[in-house]
């Protein structure tokens, strides 16, 4: 059956079973995927899926069943169990119908042309970020890179007829001089033009050169420049803490803050799956409602959480069209420019350090926004405009709250990022903050 | 299906794999959520599929998918011998699997009360019990639990397995964990929070042991009086006792992902990481004569069992450090080949879709010999950490964090009063060479472990006793 078929007949069966709402979904997925390390190939990856997600309320009632056997009977019996679950599971605290449709779409944002790449070219792109990396100085390369093409087909009870084809390509590449030495960049684009899997390369190349033989760092407080890759984290942060859902939930720093001053005048972020050829860009979310783009955070003040149709009314305000299968999420996350290039912002600082990525963030509180996270990579340290030499072992320990507040300059230059730890798509700068607290191991 | 899996195999041979693997796996999960006492979506979701592994002229290709014909499961074998084959012609290294012992067989773990024997309206009714259990207990000293998630989930993971030299098992495994996490908030000290996952290979027993209200009652009392009672710490350098629950973070982090062959390989140089250990660390000493850490999946009932991994090894129980030495790393076919070893049955895969990787099981440090009295006894002055909210590690895994939530001033041998989030920032070594006992309880807590590319999420058991070091610097600020 075609997915359109599949939505139809669940959505048939749903309603007749006595379904106040339901919202019946198809992905089909082609995904490639080449790990490497050691400057070879370590595996390639193909996956074909095709599966369906059904929602169903009974007033406020809900319940999900996802699918991933598309044959008749299967689908028959995930529908009439769908109800089932609904109508016997306890009522939720409010009940939002699913949004009353049919909408229009961007129609330029709904037929995205595929990424064909044979194997041969996949491992040609691959070859070029390794050789890149090489180029500038590293004597290892290591990283993944996926080609992921998908159609997803949406059908509701609230007369939504949606489908689009997504299309992505993406590079996570990490250059080593040394076990000490280390330089990543990335590349993600929702075409192959735009995708430069030999810049990354060679991005990551120069800073693991140039993070050659590091000193141990000294703890303390420093004015601190934090690449894209590290804002970047950082404003996913701000994304997934502002999903209602975690606000609800006691998983968000930003709960309680409406209106409020969160950061420095000098950011705003907004979600923006509208933004046209970005990676994360789609026409609607997953009730069906047109996709938009939402602020955030404006000029340092927090503007609005996402929602989607359940949470907007318990938040009694409208949805953001950020509805995900479970909760509301960013999907494509943007970070308002600066004014400062990377070199201006170095020359500014006296004694500070420069963080060129970082994983592991963990938090102490999140309704606080406690936390530390670790730098990895190049790291230096900047003396009297210049970097003087690269650092290491060292933790950014500090605040969420307070490191937005701190953030004195952007760069107006901004970079797509999306990998292992910033898993929201966000178009990022680098950040000067005025004081960033660092500790290391006492032992 | 088995016929499936070896039409793969037959076509993968008659294509030039000069090894091939193919596995069915499904999973089915039922899934509950209360948050703030109110129930979310019920959610089912079933994942079934077929993916299967081919080396060809040393090249490795992994393919999956859940449509399950004859026609595109052999579209699937042509897709991933042609990847294999491509990638193979930028190989200096060629791969290849090592020897070990594989299994033929059924393993099946029978839950004493099956999953459909309870309602998910009865399982809500438990969460909301013990939700309001807590909210009760802390409202009673003063304090409101405004952030409530609870949890509940059940999953049955079959899986088969065969591969071109000889290994055929077939494994059913249910799985129930519950996961926790605790807002408390008093207006003039804040918020404190709490996050708590219990998980096993069994059935529904295992929730009825766990006695929800009870726990989640216990926490919700503990984190109002951390939040209300605890008093700030200056930095100092003294004694520390760790209970199982921090020791078991400890054991992960510190000690099995450092013993994962592939990082130590390069293999996951940039998602995960590497390691500070190196291909002929085996011996070195990296601890104190009474750390011993254990690495076995053969627990029964442990939220990591298996007793044959995803390239149909054998499993056993591993030492990855004993008497202070390293003595094992964690290896599936293709890194024990490269180190010239058996594999110790170490591959893993989180669902069909995802390609099996070198993944720890449970976790722990071996039980000594000392009581927890006798831990506490012999210390003047030092701290008590019980349980964590924050840590991480840096990825070569030597410096790591780890914050207690729960935590106690110890005083000639006697616990005093709570103490607000002491800091223990330390190297790995460091860490290890300072405990100077070991006590003779065993505790475990589940955990979701992160590794691979994309993500795979896969239930482990972190645990061990309670330890004491000696001498450690605690920072008193996070």
């Amino acid at each position: 059956m075609k997915a359109e078929e599949i939505c139809d007949l669940i959505l048939k069966t749903c309603r007749s079973e006595g379904a106040s709402d339901a919202a019946v979904s198809v992905s089909e997925v082609e995904e490639t995927m080449i790990r490497f390390s050691n400057n070879e190939i370590t595996v390639s990856n193909a996956l074909r899926e095709a599966s369906a997600f059904i929602y169903v309320a009974d007033r406020e009632k809900k319940a999900g069943v996802g699918v991933a056997d598309l044959s008749k009977k299967s689908l028959l019996s995930s529908a009439k169990r769908a109800v089932l679950s609904a109508r016997r599971a306890p009522p939720g605290d409010v009940y939002a119908p699913l949004p009353k449709g049919p909408f229009r779409y961007d129609e330029t944002a709904m037929d995205h042309p595929r990424i064909e790449l044979t194997p041969k070219d996949s491992v040609r792109l691959v070859q070029a970020a390794i050789e890149a990396g090489l180029r500038e100085g590293a004597e290892r390369v290591a990283g993944s890179m996926i080609v992921r093409n998908g159609r997803y087909v949406l059908r509701t009870s609230g007369d939504v007829v949606a489908s689009a084809r997504s299309s992505s390509i993406e590079m996570s590449v990490r250059a080593f001089l040394s076990s000490v030495a280390s330089g990543h960049s990335t590349a993600i684009a929702s075409s192959e033009k735009d995708f430069n899997p030999s810049e990354a390369g060679a991005e990551a190349g120069r800073l693991a050169k140039a993070a050659a033989n590091p000193a141990d760092g000294e703890p303390g407080e420093y004015q601190a420049i934090l690449g894209p890759l590290v804002f970047a984290d950082l404003a996913s942060q701000v994304g997934k803490s502002a999903s209602a859902f975690n606000v609800d939930a006691g998983l968000s720093f930003l709960g309680g803050k409406i209106g409020q001053r969160v950061a420095s005048e000098k950011i705003s972020i907004a979600d923006d799956a509208t933004m046209k050829g970005s990676y994360g860009a789609f026409p609607f979310d997953a009730e069906g409602l047109p996709s938009k783009k939402t602020d955030i955070v404006q000029d340092g003040i927090l503007k609005s959480y996402l929602h989607n149709s359940s949470t907007a009314k318990k938040f009694g305000t409208e949805s953001t069209a950020n509805a995900g299968l479970m909760a509301p999420r960013p999907f494509n996350l943007v970070v308002g420019e600066g004014d400062k290039s990377l070199e201006d912002m170095i020359r500014s600082v006296d004694k500070g350090i420069y963080v060129t990525n970082d994983w592991y963030l963990r938090y102490q509180n999140y309704a606080t926004g406690d936390f530390s996270t670790i730098p990895r990579d190049a790291m230096f340290m900047i003396r009297n405009g210049q970097i003087e030499k690269p650092v290491r072992e060292l933790r950014i320990s500090d605040n969420m709250l307070r490191i937005l507040e701190n953030v004195s300059s952007l760069t107006k230059n901004r970079v797509w990022v999306k990998w292992w730890e910033v898993e929201v798509p966000t178009l990022s700068p680098a950040a000067l903050v005025e004081k960033l607290r660092f500790t290391k191991s006492s032992m | 299906m088995e016929d499936y899996l070896e039409m793969i195999i037959d076509l993968a041979s008659k294509n030039g794999a000069t090894y091939s693997e193919a596995r069915y796996q499904s999973d089915t999960g039922e899934s509950i959520l209360l948050k703030n006492g109110t129930p979310e979506m019920t959610s089912f979701d079933v994942r079934r599929g077929i993916s299967m592994r081919a080396l060809v002229d040393g090249g490795l290709g992994f393919g999956a998918t859940n449509l399950l014909t004859r026609r595109d499961l052999k579209a699937l074998v042509v897709r991933v011998i042609r990847m294999a084959k491509a990638s193979s012609r930028m190989m200096k290294n060629p791969i290849s699997m090592g020897q070990a012992e594989l299994g033929k067989g059924i393993v099946e773990v029978k839950p004493r009360i099956g999953f459909d024997a309870v309602s998910m309206e009865a399982r809500l009714d438990l969460l909301r019990e013990a939700d309001l259990a807590g909210v009760n207990t802390a409202e009673a000293i003063g304090v409101k639990l405004p952030g409530r998630y609870l949890s509940l989930d059940a999953l049955v993971t079959q899986k088969i397995v065969m591969t071109s030299d000889g290994a055929s098992v077939r494994s059913v495994i249910p799985k129930v964990s519950v996961d926790a996490f605790l807002t408390a908030f008093e207006p003039q000290r804040g918020a404190a929070q709490r996050m708590l996952s219990l998980g096993e290979s069994s059935g529904w027993e295992s929730v009825e042991r766990w006695n929800l209200p009870e726990r989640i009652e216990k926490e919700s009392r503990k984190l109002a009086e951390i939040l209300t009672k605890a008093s700030p710490m200056k930095d100092e350098r003294c004694d520390v006792i760790l209970g199982p629950e921090v020791v078991g973070i400890i054991s992960h982090e510190s000690s099995g992902h450092p013993g994962e062959a592939d990082r130590i390989l390069g293999r996951e140089a940039a998602q995960a990481g590497e390691t500070y250990l190196q291909k002929d660390s085996i011996g070195m000493k990296v601890g104190s004569d009474v750390v011993s850490v254990v690495e076995d999946p053969t627990i029964p009932h442990s939220f990591g069992f298996y007793l044959f991994d995803d390239e149909g090894v054998k499993a056993r129980r591993r030492y990855l450090i004993r008497q202070g030495k390293i003595s094992e790393f964690l290896h599936n076919r293709e890194t024990a080949h490269v180190f010239g070893l058996p594999s110790n049955a170490s591959s893993r895969s989180v669902a069909f879709n995802r390609e099996p990787i070198v993944r720890m099981a449970n976790t722990f440090v071996e039980q000594g010999d000392h009581s927890f009295e006798e831990l506490l006894e012999d210390v003047e002055s030092g701290i008590y950490v019980k349980n964590f909210m924050e840590w991480n590690i840096d990825d070569r895994r030597y410096n790591q964090k780890y914050v207690g939530l729960e935590a106690y001033r110890v005083e000639k041998g006697r616990l005093k009063g709570l103490l607000r989030n002491p800091v223990m920032e330390m190297t790995t070594t460091g860490l290890w060479s300072s405990v100077d006992a070991v006590g003779k309880d065993l505790e475990f807590n589940a955990a979701s472990c992160g590794k691979g590319d994309p993500m795979q999420g896969i239930p482990v058991w972190t645990g061990g006793p309670h330890i004491r070091l000696r001498n450690v610097r605690v920072g008193g600020v996070s």
